[in-house]
């Protein structure tokens, strides 16, 4: 009962950033390779495995066998899944996707006198001007189960990172990862049966990556001051 | 029954009674994880905020729990919680939450403050989701000034479900919408573009 009460105690908050309001000038570099997922963290057919491994003799000894086929056909199922929805957004590049709606959020806080987006790392004058570069990656996006039901409902997600480091030091003092999901659930066949929908809702989602990324840049700008 | 037996089931019903109460999720917006940010860029202005109006399809709860179908409640009413949020938000940017009269009025509506879980296979996921529209009104002339929607999302998998994960990512769905209300430009010009005292009215 102790334990219980106990357990419902508030985290401490985490230490506050440093502060890097003196970062004026700053470019979005985007960096890492970016893979499309269906995530459905589906319990079967594992529990079903779990259910039946209960009743036979040595079944704890088969569990971690029935662990590895239920992320196997787990895995074949949101492979296929993957790939048929990912038909849809093929030619989006989900880092031009969430950089351009990066920086057009850090530009409109007007919190910065330049945004750059260079097609690759700056060098030379370019790079001496800046004050920073962010280094921005989108590891995974895609769709990702967010409720349960019949039918379960989808949104799109996009897993994001985002560092600041500080030109000429090459000293991190900003970094960042997101989980962003679109607030919109629909079932898996909207998105099946409508590239255009998919499309859009995919660019909705990655805009939405790079404005929370950027705002939580210019959240934690003064922090501790 | 003995004085000593009957001192163990008070003792015992107190402590399972302070359990009760402890069963809502004690969601909050933490004062120590909030900034300055670009609502501090304003002059500090008075601000009153309007009791928060729970404008959720169900207000009973926040979710159910999948392992047993029982509700998921906050301990707090979730308007008490968005506005406190807010409050603090405001303090933290350097204005000053006041009764009226005042320069700047604030008008919340929840709209919607979930937390879904997914069951995976040894693994369990939350989704949580905060959303609320905050209207800006002129508190000397009652003017709107602008109306603006703020949707804050966590999403965590965790190998064991607990009510302290569930609250964590509530916490941190509150603290995403309330970042996006402190850093969002339009807000913050609802704020400066309000009548002061020393303005012609």
């Amino acid at each position: 009962m102790l334990w219980g009460c106990a357990s419902s105690t508030p985290t401490p908050p985490r230490p506050a950033a440093r502060p890097f309001d003196n970062v004026k000038r700053i470019a979005v570099v985007v960096s890492g390779d970016s893979r499309f997922a269906v995530l459905e963290h589906r319990a079967q057919p594992g529990k079903t495995f779990d259910e039946v491994l209960g009743w036979a003799p040595f079944g704890s000894l088969l569990k971690p066998f029935a662990m590895l086929v239920h992320e196997g056909i787990n895995w074949l199922v949101e492979s296929d899944r993957s790939k048929t929805t990912g038909r849809h957004v093929e030619g989006l590049s989900p880092q031009a996707a969430v950089s351009i709606a990066f920086a057009e959020t850090l530009a409109a806080s007007q919190q910065f006198q330049e945004v750059q987006m260079p097609e690759r790392e700056p060098v030379g004058e370019e790079r001496r001007r800046l004050d920073a570069i962010v280094r921005l990656s989108v590891p995974t996006w895609g769709l990702v189960r967010v409720r349960e039901g019949d039918p379960d409902l989808l949104s799109g997600f996009a897993d994001v990172r985002a560092e600041l480091v500080v030109r000429g030091t090459g000293a991190a003092v900003w970094e960042r990862r997101e989980d962003v999901t679109d607030p919109e659930r629909l079932p898996l066949t909207a998105f099946k049966k409508d590239p255009e929908f998919t499309r859009h809702h995919m660019l909705d989602v990655l805009t939405r990556a790079g404005q929370r990324l950027a705002n939580e840049l210019v959240y934690a700008r003064s922090a501790g001051r | 029954m003995s004085a000593r037996r009957l001192a163990l089931l008070v003792t015992l019903a107190a402590m399972l009674g302070g359990c009760a109460g402890a069963s809502g999720l004690a969601v909050r917006y933490p004062e120590a994880g909030a900034n300055r940010a670009l609502l501090a860029s304003v002059t500090s202005r008075r601000v009153e905020i309007r009791p928060v109006a729970d404008a959720r399809l169900d207000t009973t709860r926040i979710g159910t729990r999948p392992k047993d179908g029982t509700n998921i409640v906050t301990e707090r009413p979730v308007a008490d919680i968005v506005g406190e949020a807010l409050a603090v938000e405001v303090a933290k940017n350097g204005h000053t939450v006041a009764v009226a009269p005042s320069e700047v009025v604030l008008a919340t509506d929840v709209e919607e403050f979930w937390l879904d879980t997914v069951r995976g296979y040894g693994s369990t996921q939350y989704v949580g989701k905060v959303a609320f529209s905050v209207t800006v009104l002129d508190g000397r002339t009652g003017d709107r000034l602008a109306t603006r929607r703020y949707v804050g999302i966590k999403r965590r998998q965790v190998d064991t479900a607990s009510d302290d994960v569930a609250r964590e990512v509530m916490d941190a769905a509150l603290a995403r919408s309330m970042r996006d209300l402190a850093t969002d430009p339009a807000f913050v010009n609802a704020f400066a573009g309000v009548t002061t005292a020393a303005a012609p009215r």
